[in-house]
């Protein structure tokens, strides 16, 4: 008898998970995931804030498979307008102030230059470095103001990082194409001529 | 299309029902018998004149005596939104979802744009459009951008209709427009019949039912924000949006007034508007204006924001913000 209860209250709770899986996956498929990969999360603060996870293109990482000293590569400490077999990189950021050693690290090429905690940043926090030198927007992105957030106005949201708008190498936002135009009311006369 | 024949409050008293006033004429002694006949003949051609225009006008008895939304239970709500899913059904044959989600407590919506970033791609007139189901052709488009001449602000002179090969141009900026959600909403007050308020969270939002569709608040409204539907909306049924709310983007008819609702189906359930998602530049902000931390909070604190028309006194919740 208790043996038979038992199994009834096991079969019972049994159909409760599944019913409960069924509600939260029901539900998770309802509500819009905000954030497409594993986030990564950046405290600066005091202020715990997330920020997706983008990942660099496999062809070009890691750095080090050239720029590493087993390879050799003696380090250019001087600007150079050809960029070697970075042939699709075309630098346009801050004129001809800013080269490629003044973000990215000579020794440690897998990483971005330290902040002045002497902590090389990795790729995956290149805002921090951005805000070296544009302080006041990266002030404005923590905040909200610049940049573009989606997800929930009131929930998690998800980050735009600086690069995932702005090119680094060409931060300027080309141009695009506008969609078209509405539709224009038809004038009175041209209404007139029409029937 | 009339459709209030219990409202105490409607002005269109010809009491054709009750006839009582014509049989209790004491003139009419003699004639009594007479005009109570009439009087019924007239009942009843009035009965079947209702009865006539329910059928012509092919809405359901239910819908034919809607009540105000405002004005209904919980149960009439609900018996509503599964009447009209239901209608839907039948005439897209797709499954709707129609919401009525209430306010959300310690909400007062507010929207900001930084006329600075706005590139005048139109991207969020689409997205607008694609969300909430308006009409492609006769064409409705919530939002219009607009295109001023540097160091210009005036409107007349602004260009709805430019069309270059690429933006954004040099010597020209771009202005957004659309419903600026007043506080104090010109609007609502002129509508005959209630049809139009302003929800507690700030939304101005129309009962398309309750709607007689005579325009006066298109007429109040100082900043082009509401829509009429001179025909039947065309949208075709792949573009339909299927997540819907009563007071938002659930499909519209012919002779209503629509506009923007802030995205009331998203944003009740914490969602950004489809404007503020899609727009490539991140030019579009949008919050409550009641938490001191959220964005666009933020952004009247410091930054220089202006309203369109302020000297109207229409307290409008939708800022523009100079983001540099
Ligand atoms: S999508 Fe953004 S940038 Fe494009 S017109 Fe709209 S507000 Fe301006």
């Amino acid at each position: 008898m208790t043996g038979n209860k038992r199994t009834r209250a096991g079969a019972n709770a049994l159909l409760l998970a599944v019913a409960l899986a069924a509600w939260a996956a029901g539900s998770g498929a309802e509500s819009l995931s905000p954030s497409p990969g594993p986030a990564t999360s950046a405290a600066e603060g005091g202020e715990d804030f997330p920020v997706p996870f983008n990942p660099l293109p496999k062809t070009i990482t890691p750095c080090r498979a050239c720029h590493g000293p087993e390879k050799d590569f003696k380090i250019n400490w001087t600007r150079e307008e050809a960029l070697r077999v970075h042939t699709n990189i075309r630098l346009h950021h801050g004129g001809v102030r800013v080269w490629c050693l003044d973000c990215h690290s000579a020794e440690k090429r897998n990483y971005l230059l330290p902040l002045s905690d002497g902590k090389p940043i990795t790729f995956e926090h290149s805002y921090e470095l951005c805000g070296k030198c544009h302080g006041t927007k990266y002030r404005d992105w923590r905040n909200g103001i610049h940049g573009k957030r989606t997800g929930y106005w009131n929930g998690p949201k998800t980050y735009h990082l600086c690069t995932q708008c702005h090119n680094p190498h060409r931060p300027r936002f080309r141009p695009i194409k506008p969609k078209p135009p509405p539709k224009r009311p038809r004038s009175p006369v041209e209404a007139s001529t029409k029937h | 299309m009339s459709r209030r024949k219990d409202d105490a409050a409607s002005p269109s008293g010809n009491d054709q029902q009750t006839g009582s006033g014509t049989a209790d004429d004491p003139k009419a002694a003699g004639g009594l018998e007479k005009k109570a006949g009439v009087s019924r003949r007239r009942f009843l051609a009035g009965t079947a004149g209702l009865f006539g225009m329910i059928t012509v006008s092919s809405c359901s008895w239910d819908e034919f005596f809607q009540q105000n939304f405002r004005r209904m239970t919980r149960e009439e709500i609900d018996q509503t939104l599964a009447r009209l899913q239901a209608q839907y059904k039948a005439k897209y044959g797709k499954d709707f979802v129609v919401g009525a989600e209430g306010p959300i407590d310690g909400t007062l919506f507010g929207y900001a744009l930084d006329i600075q970033r706005c590139i005048g791609c139109r991207r969020c007139v689409y997205a607008c459009v694609e969300e909430n189901n308006q009409s492609r052709d006769p064409q409705i488009q919530y939002i219009r951008v607009l295109r001023f001449r540097d160091g210009n602000m005036d409107f007349e002179e602004s260009d709805l209709y430019y069309d270059p090969d690429r933006v954004p141009q040099e010597g020209y900026y771009y202005l957004p427009v659309q419903c600026q959600h007043c506080e104090n909403a010109p609007c609502t007050k002129v509508c005959p019949v209630q049809a139009t308020w302003k929800e507690p969270d700030g939304i101005v939002v129309v009962d398309y039912n309750w709607c007689i569709g005579c325009r006066y608040c298109m007429a109040a409204c100082p900043y082009m924000g509401r829509w009429f539907n001179w025909a039947d909306p065309v949208i075709p049924a792949e573009e339909l949006n299927t997540r819907t709310h009563y007071l938002g983007n659930r499909p519209r008819f012919r002779n209503i007034v629509e506009k923007c609702t802030f995205c009331i189906q998203r944003v009740r359930k914490g969602r950004y508007p489809a404007c503020v998602e899609v727009c490539p530049v991140g030019a579009r902000k949008f919050g409550n204006l009641l938490d001191p931390a959220s964005e666009v909070s933020r952004i009247l604190r410091d930054k220089r924001v202006f309203r369109l028309k302020e000297e109207l006194n229409t307290q409008p919740k939708f800022y523009y913000f100079f983001g540099l």
